[in-house]
Order: structure tokens, then C-alpha cells, then sequence
């Protein structure tokens, strides 16, 4: 096993990466190794499936299996090597599909070598010799170690594509284009590239081609649920029989509200779902009554004092503690040995548990936060908001988004949200701001100080406001007063942080310590050609971003 | 060396104390206390379980210098904290947030009695609606259940047979011992509609699923009841390890009737099953011997580390064990004794 996919990697001093039996996240060796012969078939998939794109004959399947087989792969997710040996076997099959469509296109073409050419073991035992091939380090000796983090970019940023694009489609929201790009990228990472500047090009490309996904997603939840409105949303409960949703579908919270109308079954959303209370549609059923809990490194204590079932709809699904393994249940691509997962979209089991399970004895005293600052929002007051900028009431704007997690090296996001200045705006997004979101920050001029953004599957809005203001006072993104705060934690980040890159904005302020795969030449690279500054104290952080100080 | 002594003081004030041997680390010490704490990795890396020594000499284990505060000299991952003192450590929130475990006591209404394969009954009950604990049976296939008899303080234990549901349904499958006063009860006056107390689910005999070994269950007689479950369990989740059962009875009237095996192999197609008497009939064509003789002979065709979940009496798994320590292939044996 070799893992250095996410921010909580093991780091000594010989560098980063989980090697042992079991990774930080509680992923096994099996599944990290199944995982990574999965991903080396995708490239195989990509190869042809570039070339079916080329010509016009894309698989549209095979996209689809692509993006929710990558999205299995990323923290959090799916720890479950018994869906890992079905999936191997499933994408043996679509790259034979797309073989065969491929050579009758292009009968002159001699067969496509590499991982396209892989022909994976049927039993475990001889999955897991055929492993080292897939190894994310394989080759190291050759190219070195640049190149192997390069390479992870790619692959962790393609992970984030998929991952984003997954949530878009399961709304029935696709383009071609999205599956070209990420087969045109699978392919590329196929043939073993060495070249740092062509590695860098193609990263930059997939943070372009996260941009049109981000937006895609975007017009998928407003489409469907209508447009985030400021929204208060209760944060204790309510007495009577509940479930808890957590992760970042929204599809799955709607299928649950629909599977509990007509119940006095009460929904309660956790993590990343908070923001769902912000959309017209989901809010409008009376079972929503609220959030529960904080970010998703709570969750064992978090679940299991919540007294009725519990859905892990995406990532992040950390070991199911033995108090509630019985009644936590996961949803598409998430999975975990022994824990029920519901593959079709029927919540009954669930709302059966809800009725079986104690549910909230006492109505708890009420507490409320507001929510629903999206760019729909955010802009409608754009006048207003120009206007406190220009008259001096709003110094500056600081967005803090991303991923929690539990390093003490995240007291940083804390810090800073509790230091910035009062005449300053603090946007948020992702689960990173659990850590303060509580807590009443103020108002500027009527404007609520701290405005929730969504999740960071919302980045795009986040994009939009930013773009928005830069309109409105004739200057570019880089120009405005607003510095970007970004906590990382899975691949999800990754792909925004190259959309970032990608759209050119500048002095990305990135922590809590910087990605493990990237080695101190890449990150020079980074420092020197986009400005990304790895975090320091918030307080100087701060100081240094009222001054405008660039990297 | 004896253990030293672990006082915990959560933020409210609370402190819980348990032993803790300077070989073992503070987390998992506090967990065989029975103290859940906030933690994830249990490698010294991801950071969760972070806390601050306030007196004593403690010795930290390797970890990753980016999940704990150089700053403080007392600041310890309590996964990698080995006391070399009596310690008192304060955690950084609520006695809430600890988990204790708690085995739940409940009231259950007899559904059926019936009798089973060969001197055994099958006693179902279903949990009664209570506001504190719900009406589901949650439990892990393998755990077993403490049955009161009804007027009086008599408990016995039992494994559960099925799987955990939400209808508050547990199955029992209890040999019927002469002059036992659980079997006499069951015999003589025991009926449906009877209501008895619960207390469970207990038991540390269950699967581990992350394990990634082929699986070998051996039991016999009423030993089979966490064996079904397990296996039920595994059927349910469609596991595609491979899966053996071998199930041992002193005459053939005692075995696992035909059909409960066609039943378990159409969830669980993998599954292979030897049937062992040890005093067969003359028309026997199956395995003779033992329930260890047969698993003896299994692994001698096993290539791969096996996962051995045994449950029977202390005999059958010393034998097991002595199978096993012979092989020398790593096997590991997870058992409950009768």
C-alpha cells in the first residue's frame, strides 16, 4: 500500500504517504491496492475512450462508469475491497466494450498497449500480486519524484472532477465534454508522461474543465431545488423520531424527505448538507427540522448520540463505531464492510429504522444560524455590499473554504475567523467552517459579517461572486479586496485549487500543510508561477492580506 | 509491572480512571475500561485524539509531528501516550463526548416456541417499544443476549441466531439440558406472550470484516446459533470471501438439517460445508470424526492464512487451537466457548 491522496497522510521525515497495513483514513492495504488497480484500468478505459471521443463515438456508459469509479477512490469513501473486486471485474468489462467499439472504427490501428492492454486477476490473492504495476510511486526510479507528484496531481484533480461531476449527473446534468476531458486525462496519465511542463498543462486543463463542472453542478441544485435563499436553520433538536443525512447529495436528502411525507419522522442534515436547507425545494418539506452535529471528523461521537439511523450519502464516512454500525447506511459511492448500503434510491429500511430507533426524547432549546449566501443571494446586494466597500465599512473580504479535519494545525481557520477585523466579510464554504459558524460574528451595514457561500461543491458561486465584484469595480479577481483562505483536506479540493489556478487567481492562501505528493520543486512552481502561499499564524496572515503582501 | 494508574478529567470536570500497563498506550487502555474517546487513526497521525498530560511521566510513541503541538511539552496523542507514572490528563471536552457502553436491559414478549433439530428449541422473542432504547434489535451477528427467567433472578446467556432487524425480533436456538433450570422453564411452563427481561446484546464473538482472509466456521450442536447469524449476516451483504462451515454432531440426526444449508448457500453461493459425525450409521458417506478432525483436514487443502470463528466447548477449541499452532501458517482462531 501507497497512499498520499489527502492532507492527513502520514508525514515523517523520510516524506509523505501511508505505506502501512492501514492508512490514517482507516482504509486497509487490500482495498488501497484494489483501488489503485481500479484507477490503473480507468486509465486503460481512458485510452480508448479518448480515442471513441475523437471520433465521435463516445460511450456514454462507460463516462458514467468512470466518473462514479473514481469517485470511489477518494477519501472517505468507499472502504468496502468486496465492491472493489466487482467493480475491477465491471471495468474489464466496459474496457472490452469500448476495445471492441474502438477497433471496428479503427480497424488499421495496432491494439492500444499500457493499462489498456490489463487483464486484471480473477481471485484476490492474484488481484493483489498484480498491484505493484498500479502503484501511484510506480516508476520513481525512473522519472523521479517530480514527476511521480506531478502525475498525483493529474490524477487527484481528475478524482475531484469525477467526484463533482458525479453529484451534477445523478440530477440528470451531463455535457459530452466533461467525459472527454476526463478521458483525454486518463489517457495522458496512461502513457507514463514525463514532462513536467506538459503534466502542468494538463492539471491547469482539468482545473479549466472543473470550472464548466462546478457550473454544470451548479445549474444541476439550483435547477432542481431552486435558487439558495438566506435561510435560518435550526442547529438542536426537536422531540420525536429522526434520521441524519450527511455527506454531500443532495438527491439522496430529497428521495429521504419524499420517503418520510406523511411521517412524523424528522430529517435532520449533518456536515455538508447544511447548506440544503437553502434551496426552495428541499426546505419546503415540513420533515426537514434542522442541522445536527459539525464537520464530518465529529462523527463518531456526533453519531452516536444521535438516537435514530444515519445516511453517509458521499464522502466523508470515517469508521462506524460499534455503537451505531448497526444503524448507519450508506449511499452510492460510498461504502464500508458490513454496513447496509442502499444501491437503488429506496429509503424504506431507513425510515422502518427511524421508526424503530428511540428518536429525540426532549424538544432542546432553540438555536438557529443562517445559512444560503450564495451568489444569487450575495449578488442581490451587490449594491449595498459596493457600496459599505467604497464608504470604508468593509475593509476587506476573507473566504474561508474548504475541508475540516481534526490536525490541531486547523485552530488556524479558528484564529482567523475570530481575528479578522470587524469591519471585515467572512465568506464561507465547504465543512471548514464548523469550527466557527456558531458563533455570532456581527453585522456590517445590516449585512449579516459572516455569510455561508454552501458547501465546496458550491465553489462556482464562489467563483461568481468574486467575478461579480471584480466587475462591478472595474478590475480584475487578483485586484479586489479579498483574500482566499483555503483549508484542504480531500481531492475535491485539489480539482478547486486548479480551477484557482486555472482562472489565474493569485495568492491562494493553502493549509494546513501543504499536499504530500508535491515535492518542495513543484510547490516552488506553484509559489513562483500562481503565488499559492502555504499558511503562517492568522494573525500575520491577516495583517499581511490587509496590506495586500503577494507572493 | 503492574499497571499504573490513568485518570482522565474531561473539561466538565469528570474523571475516570482506570488501570493502564506502561507497555500499553492511554487510548487503548481507556477503551478496555470501557471509555470511548475521540480517536481515528490510532497511529499517532491524524490528530483526534489529542490531550494535554497535567501530572505524571508519560512517554510518547512515534507519531507524525504535523498531528501534535510542539509548543507544549504536555501535550500527547493518547494513542502513542505510554504512562510511566500514575498520569492525570486533561481532555479537551465534556464528559458527553466520552462514550460509555452500556449494556441496554429490556422487556421482551415471547412470539413462538417451537421445537428444533434434535433436543434443541427455537425461542423467538420481540423486544417491547421503550422510549430510551427504540424497538429494534441492533446487535453484531455473533453477540448473545441474557435471558431472565421471568419471578426470578435466574440469567442465562444465549447467542442470537438471526440478524439484526428493525421489528425488534430475536432467535434464539437453546438446547434443551435435563433438570436445567433455564430448560426446565422452557419445557414446562414457558409460552407465548410470556414476557421476560433481556440484557444485551454482550459478546466480543463477531466478524471481522476487514479482514480479507478466507473464512472457516466451526461448531456444533447449539454452538451453531452465532455461526447462523454470521453467516446469514454475510449473506446479506452478498460477502464474496470464501466461506466454510464445518458443523460436527455425534450422530447424523443431530446435523444441520438439508435445508438450512440450501437456504444459507443461496445468499452466500461461495459457501462450502463439511458435515462431521463422529459415531456415524453404517450408511454415512460423509466426513467421519470430530468437528477439529474435520477442520484438520480442510486446512490441509488451505494454501492462505484462514480466519477460524469457533464456538463450541473448551475441548473442541483447544483442539482447534492445537490444529492450528501445528499448521503454522498464521491462522487465527476467534472463538466463544460454551
Amino acid at each position: 500500500m501507497f497512499c498520499y491522496q489527502c492532507e492527513q497522510t502520514t508525514r515523517t521525515d523520510l516524506g509523505g504517504g501511508c505505506a502501512t497495513q492501514k492508512g490514517v483514513c482507516g482504509k486497509d492495504e487490500t482495498t488501497a491496492d484494489l483501488q489503485d488497480l481500479l484507477i490503473y484500468q480507468l486509465k486503460g478505459i481512458g485510452q480508448y475512450s479518448y480515442r471513441l471521443h475523437q471520433l465521435g463515438q463516445a460511450d456514454a456508459a462507460a463516462d458514467e462508469f468512470i466518473r462514479y469509479a473514481l469517485f470511489t477512490t477518494l477519501t472517505n469513501v468507499n472502504f468496502n475491497r468486496a465492491r472493489f473486486v466487482e467493480l475491477i471485474a465491471q471495468a474489464a468489462q466496459v474496457r472490452d466494450r469500448l476495445r471492441a467499439a474502438y477497433e471496428a472504427a479503427s480497424p488499421e490501428t495496432p491494439r492500444l498497449g499500457g493499462p489498456a492492454a490489463f487483464a486484471p486477476a480473477t481471485a484476490l490473492p492474484d488481484l493483489l500480486k498484480q498491484a505493484n504495476i498500479a502503484s501511484v510511486r510506480a516508476g520513481a526510479d525512473l522519472v523521479g519524484d517530480d514527476v511521480i507528484g506531478l502525475r498525483a496531481l493529474v490524477l487527484y484533480g481528475l478524482k475531484g472532477v469525477a467526484a463533482y461531476a458525479h453529484h451534477a449527473e445523478v440530477l440528470g446534468y451531463t455535457k459530452p465534454e466533461v467525459g472527454a476531458g476526463l478521458a483525454k486525462a486518463l489517457d495522458l496519465l496512461a502513457g507514463e508522461p514525463a514532462d513536467i511542463n506538459v503534466l502542468l498543462t494538463e492539471a491547469l486543463a482539468l482545473g479549466t474543465l472543473n470550472y464548466a463542472v462546478m457550473e454544470l453542478l451548479d445549474a444541476a441544485n439550483t435547477g432542481t431545488y431552486g435558487i439558495p435563499a438566506p435561510t435560518s436553520v435550526r442547529t438542536t433538536p426537536v422531540a420525536g423520531k429522526s434520521i441524519l443525512v450527511s455527506g454531500h447529495d443532495l438527491r439522496d436528502l430529497h428521495a429521504i424527505l419524499e420517503a418520510v411525507k406523511g411521517t412524523d419522522v424528522k430529517v435532520y442534515t449533518h456536515g455538508e448538507l447544511l447548506p440544503a436547507h437553502s434551496y426552495p425545494k428541499l426546505a419546503a418539506y415540513p420533515n426537514l427540522a434542522g442541522n445536527y452535529g459539525t464537520a464530518w471528523q465529529n462523527q463518531q461521537l456526533e453519531f452516536a448520540a444521535f438516537p435514530g439511523p444515519i445516511v453517509m450519502t458521499s464522502n466523508c464516512l470515517i469508521e462506524p463505531q460499534p455503537a451505531y454500525r448497526n444503524r448507519i447506511f450508506t449511499a452510492g459511492p460510498v461504502g464500508w464492510p458490513g454496513v447496509r448500503h442502499i444501491a437503488d434510491g429506496n429509503f424504506s429500511q431507513v425510515v422502518q429504522a427511524a421508526q424503530a430507533l428511540p428518536g429525540f426524547s426532549e424538544t432542546a432549546s432553540e438555536k438557529k444560524i443562517l445559512v444560503g449566501f450564495g451568489r444569487h443571494a450575495v449578488l442581490s446586494v451587490a449594491g449595498q455590499v459596493i457600496e459599505a466597500v467604497q464608504s470604508g465599512a468593509v475593509k476587506h473580504f476573507f473566504l474561508i473554504g474548504g475541508c475540516d479535519g481534526a490536525a490541531p494545525g486547523r485552530n488556524y481557520y479558528t484564529d482567523f475567523a475570530e481575528k479578522a477585523p470587524k469591519d471585515t466579510v467572512l465568506l464561507t464554504l465547504g465543512c471548514g467552517k464548523f469550527r466557527f459558524n456558531m458563533e455570532d460574528h456581527g453585522t456590517i451595514g445590516g449585512i449579516p459579517r459572516l455569510l455561508d457561500i454552501g458547501q465546496c461543491n458550491d465553489s462556482y458561486s464562489a467563483v461568481q461572486i468574486a467575478l461579480a465584484l471584480a466587475n462591478a469595480f472595474k478590475c480584475g479577481v487578483n485586484d479586489l479586496p479579498l483574500s482566499l483562505v483555503v483549508s484542504w483536506f480531500e481531492q475535491k479540493a485539489v480539482a478547486v485549487l486548479l480551477t484557482l489556478l486555472a482562472l489565474g487567481v493569485r495568492n491562494v492562501r493553502l493549509g494546513p500543510s501543504l499536499p504530500a505528493f508535491l515535492t518542495p520543486a513543484v510547490l516552488g512552481v506553484l509559489v513562483d508561477k500562481f503565488g499559492v502561499q502555504p499558511i503562517n499564524n492568522a494573525e500575520a496572515d491577516i495583517a499581511a492580506s490587509l496590506a495586500r503582501a503577494s507572493a | 509491572m503492574s499497571a499504573l494508574e490513568v485518570t482522565l478529567v474531561t473539561r466538565d470536570g469528570e474523571r475516570l480512571q482506570f488501570p493502564c500497563a506502561a507497555t500499553d498506550n492511554v487510548l487503548r487502555a481507556a477503551e478496555t475500561a470501557g471509555y470511548f474517546l475521540p480517536a481515528m487513526c490510532h497511529e499517532g497521525t491524524c490528530g483526534l485524539c489529542h490531550a494535554r498530560v497535567a501530572a505524571g511521566a508519560f512517554e510518547m510513541g512515534a507519531h507524525s509531528p504535523s498531528a501534535l503541538s510542539t509548543k507544549d511539552a504536555a501535550a500527547v496523542l493518547l494513542c502513542r501516550c505510554h504512562p510511566r507514572d500514575n498520569l492525570t490528563v486533561d481532555l479537551p471536552y465534556n464528559r458527553s463526548q466520552v462514550l460509555r457502553h452500556r449494556v441496554p436491559v429490556r422487556e421482551a414478549v415471547i412470539e413462538s416456541l417451537t421445537p428444533a433439530w434434535h433436543g434443541a428449541v427455537s425461542l423467538s422473542l420481540r423486544l417491547q417499544p421503550d422510549p430510551e432504547t427504540g424497538s429494534a434489535a441492533e446487535f453484531s451477528p455473533g453477540q448473545f443476549m441474557e435471558l431472565t427467567i421471568p419471578g426470578t433472578e435466574i440469567r442465562r446467556a444465549y447467542s442470537l441466531a438471526n440478524l439484526p432487524n428493525w421489528e425488534g425480533r430475536l432467535d434464539f436456538l437453546i438446547r434443551l439440558h435435563p433438570g436445567g433450570a433455564f430448560s426446565t422453564w422452557l419445557a414446562e411452563q414457558a409460552k407465548p406472550g410470556d414476557k421476560l427481561t433481556v440484557r444485551g446484546p454482550s459478546g466480543a464473538f463477531v466478524l471481522d470484516e476487514l479482514s480479507a482472509r478466507p473464512r472457516c466456521f466451526v461448531g456444533g450442536g447449539c454452538g451453531l446459533a452465532p455461526i447462523l447469524s454470521m453467516l446469514r449476516h454475510l449473506g446479506e451483504f452478498q460477502d464474496s470471501q470464501p466461506t466454510h462451515l464445518i458443523f460436527g454432531a455425534n450422530r447424523e440426526a443431530e446435523l444441520l438439517p438439508e435445508q438450512e444449508v440450501e437456504t444459507l448457500r443461496a445468499s452466500l453461493p461461495q459457501l462450502g460445508v463439511t458435515l462431521a459425525v463422529s459415531q456415524p450409521g453404517s450408511g454415512w458417506d460423509g466426513f467421519t470424526g470430530t468437528a477439529p478432525a474435520a477442520l484438520e483436514a480442510w486446512l490441509a487443502e488451505a494454501t492462505e492464512a484462514i480466519d477460524i470463528y469457533a464456538c463450541g466447548p473448551p475441548k473442541m477449541l483447544e483442539a482447534i487451537n492445537a490444529i492450528v499452532d501445528q499448521r503454522g501458517r498464521g491462522d487465527r482462531v476467534i472463538a466463544e466457548q460454551l
